[in-house]
């Protein structure tokens, strides 16, 4: 049986890669390569309990999967340090609020805080930590994963119009269909990636704030992505001044060391969401198409790829939405 | 001609709005223009000459409380 | 009946439609809630983007009236454009006028916020100012034309509730035939129902209801809370006395002797 799948965001290597480890022959076509995605972009905290604040039960448990799934296949990325929140002294409401809604952490006290990353030692009076979660740097396990399919076979080709040669055909483009799909909206995310040597985290940070919450993410080689997410717009510009200086204002609340730190990069990305922000797999006769990941990509395509290889094996006819 | 719409330099054919929101695909009823500050009506599209340098905004709904 | 520039309103809940989890939430809560009314704003759109304006077509499926906002305006300048752009795209010369004068507490500028009424109500606009509980700012609103008034009771977003319902009653006492709606700070059910029961004319909510935990039980709460603080001001609230007063009648009771 021959596949080709559509698509090089987190969404189509993971399909193909769950296809692949069921000894189907994949094809993936990437005509713009890894850095056009809004998985690009991604944060790449691997966090089901953190996110589980705005989302419905279900997605916990999805997650939790999700967390699995990258670790049996990419164990040497994934950093399995958990996710520590923290709020401004005048905001610690937002604590109490954060943790009546989700489940899976404990409260920390300052010091304990100041265990955990000595570098924010004295800064916030307490926190809340999420032990069981998980991040990685999703550029790279993009890129990982694109070279285990390379060995295993699996060719990457530019164009798609050789659609009649494959027996099914997965549509894992994302933002792409936002035109073609009425259902789908663009929700807008911002980042910024920044290096210093003089801050050092070795997980995950969110900061709570009424208005402008927003998360730190460690990555290799003293560099620090920033980003924040949730705007209801499917405008693709550059990042605005009020953006930048709001995630600056959040960095240096943070630590102000931040505030010697090089910034490298600033990026958008623009998440196709359905209506309740939750993925789904329509098929139409050979087609499939897996989109609508909104925020949560990383967490969600082992899942969505899973029932995507069962729906190919078994032939099942129906639409599949979570 | 090169104006400015939502803050972007954007290069255009089109001399008076209508055609310039035609031109960027701005189709239906879903937004609003203003020109140089100044509110201009749907109705003045055809007859609003866009001048170089112009700044247009063009504003659709959003979620608000 | 609840009467806002001459249009009936069904009910006195106003929803406002940021903040929810998602579209599917939102479009459920504005249909448990029965709010009449919802507001919505304006933001930039993207040059060549074909998919149009998902949330235009949400909002057209409530079937609801629309109260575009001035979110986010400073300026008496900014605040007229918006309001021009929000009556061209709505269709309603109904605008909701915010003028911020403080970025922190965002509270309105009133001097801005009468002038831009002003300007507005010329223009054949129909002003919902986002106002103070000040009386004599108030005064001035009514008197550049202003049919409604929208004082806040705590900062937007701030869930604090009714931190002056002296201020409240004041207002409610000066303007009576003026409608009063509670457009900011109200962070509960019991909350609204207890400016309902100062005599108030309805309650416009976003953050209560979007940020709650299930927004469309909570947008049902709040639609109960208003309904039952509205009776409860018609019915005639009894005043709070110092003694005991027996509710239940003396006269006729057996006397019982101790052996």
């Amino acid at each position: 049986m021959k596949i080709l799948v559509k698509g090089v965001g987190v969404g189509g290597l993971t399909v193909a890669y769950e296809l692949l480890s069921h000894g189907l022959d994949v094809t993936v076509a990437c005509p713009e390569g890894l850095a056009g995605s809004a998985s690009w972009c991604a944060g790449g905290m691997l966090a089901p309990y953190c996110e589980g604040e705005h989302a419905p039960k279900i997605f916990e448990k999805l997650g939790l999967y999700g967390i699995q799934w990258w670790n049996n296949v990419l164990p040497e990325d994934v950093v399995r340090h958990g996710t520590l929140v923290l709020a401004p002294r005048r905001a610690h409401f937002e604590l109490d609020r954060f943790a009546a809604r989700t489940k899976g952490h404990s409260m920390l006290s300052a010091d304990e805080i100041a265990t955990l990353e000595p570098d924010l030692a004295g800064r916030f009076q307490r926190g809340l930590f999420f032990i069981s979660e998980a991040h990685f740097d999703p550029r790279q396990a993009l890129e990982r994963l694109m070279i285990r399919l390379k060995q295993g076979g699996v060719s990457f080709i530019v164009s798609t119009e050789q659609e009649v040669l494959y027996d099914f055909v997965i549509d894992a483009t994302g933002s792409s269909r936002l035109p073609l799909d009425r259902n789908l909206r663009g929700v807008r995310g911002e980042m910024l990636l920044i290096r210093t040597k003089d801050v050092h985290l070795s997980r995950p940070v969110r900061l709570l704030h009424p208005r402008i919450p927003l998360y730190v993410v460690p990555r290799k080689e003293n560099i620090f992505m920033i980003g924040a997410t949730m705007i209801e717009s499917h405008n693709n510009r550059l990042m605005s001044v009020r953006s930048m200086m709001e995630f600056l204002n959040a960095a240096y609340a943070l630590h102000p060391a931040f505030s010697e730190a090089e910034i490298i990069e600033t990026g958008v990305g623009i998440r196709p969401a359905y209506a309740n922000n939750f993925p789904r797999i329509e098929r139409k006769q050979k087609f499939f198409f897996v989109n609508g990941f909104y925020r949560h990509g990383y967490l969600l395509a082992p899942e969505m790829a899973r029932r995507i290889a069962h729906l190919v094996l078994h032939a099942e006819s129906e639409n599949e939405e979570l | 001609m090169r104006v400015h719409v939502n803050g972007e330099e954007v290069d255009v054919r089109a001399s008076f709005l209508s055609d310039l929101l035609n031109e960027l695909g701005f189709q239906g009823d879903w937004f609003a223009t203003a020109v140089n500050n100044e509110f201009v009506a749907r109705d003045e599209h055809a007859s609003k000459r866009i001048e170089e340098n112009d700044r247009i905004e063009v504003l659709s709904p959003m979620q608000g409380g | 009946m609840l009467r806002l520039y001459g249009q009936v309103i069904s009910s006195r809940l106003l929803l406002g439609t940021a903040q929810y989890p998602s579209p599917a939430i939102l479009e459920e809560a504005v249909r448990c809630s029965a709010s009449n009314v919802i507001t919505v704003s304006l933001r930039r759109e993207t040059a060549g983007c074909a998919e149009g304006n998902r949330f235009y077509e949400l909002m057209k499926r409530f079937r609801t009236y629309v109260l575009p906002n001035t979110a986010g305006c400073s300026s008496v300048k900014e605040a007229v454009l918006t309001a021009e752009l929000a009556r061209d795209l709505f269709k309603t010369n109904w605008i909701k006028l915010e003028v911020i004068g403080n970025q922190d507490t965002l509270q309105p500028d009133v001097f801005a916020l009468v002038d831009a009424t002003k300007i507005l109500i010329e223009k054949g606009f129909e002003v919902f100012p986002y106002t103070t509980d000040d009386l004599s700012v108030a005064s001035k609103l009514i008197e550049v034309g202003c049919k409604v008034l929208m004082p806040l009771c705590a900062p937007i977003g701030s869930a604090q509730g009714p931190r002056d319902t002296g201020c409240l009653r004041a207002m409610r006492a000066s303007f009576p035939d003026i409608p009063l709606i509670v457009d900011a700070g109200v962070g509960r059910p019991s909350h609204a129902a207890m400016i309902m029961e100062l005599g108030f004319d309805a309650i416009l909510l976003n953050t209560a209801v979007a940020k709650a935990e299930d927004p469309v039980k909570m947008a049902k709460a709040f639609a109960q809370a208003i309904d039952a603080g509205r009776l409860g001001f018609q019915a005639g609230l009894l005043e709070p006395r110092d003694i005991a007063v027996s509710s239940t009648p003396v006269i006729g009771q057996a006397v019982f002797y101790e052996a």
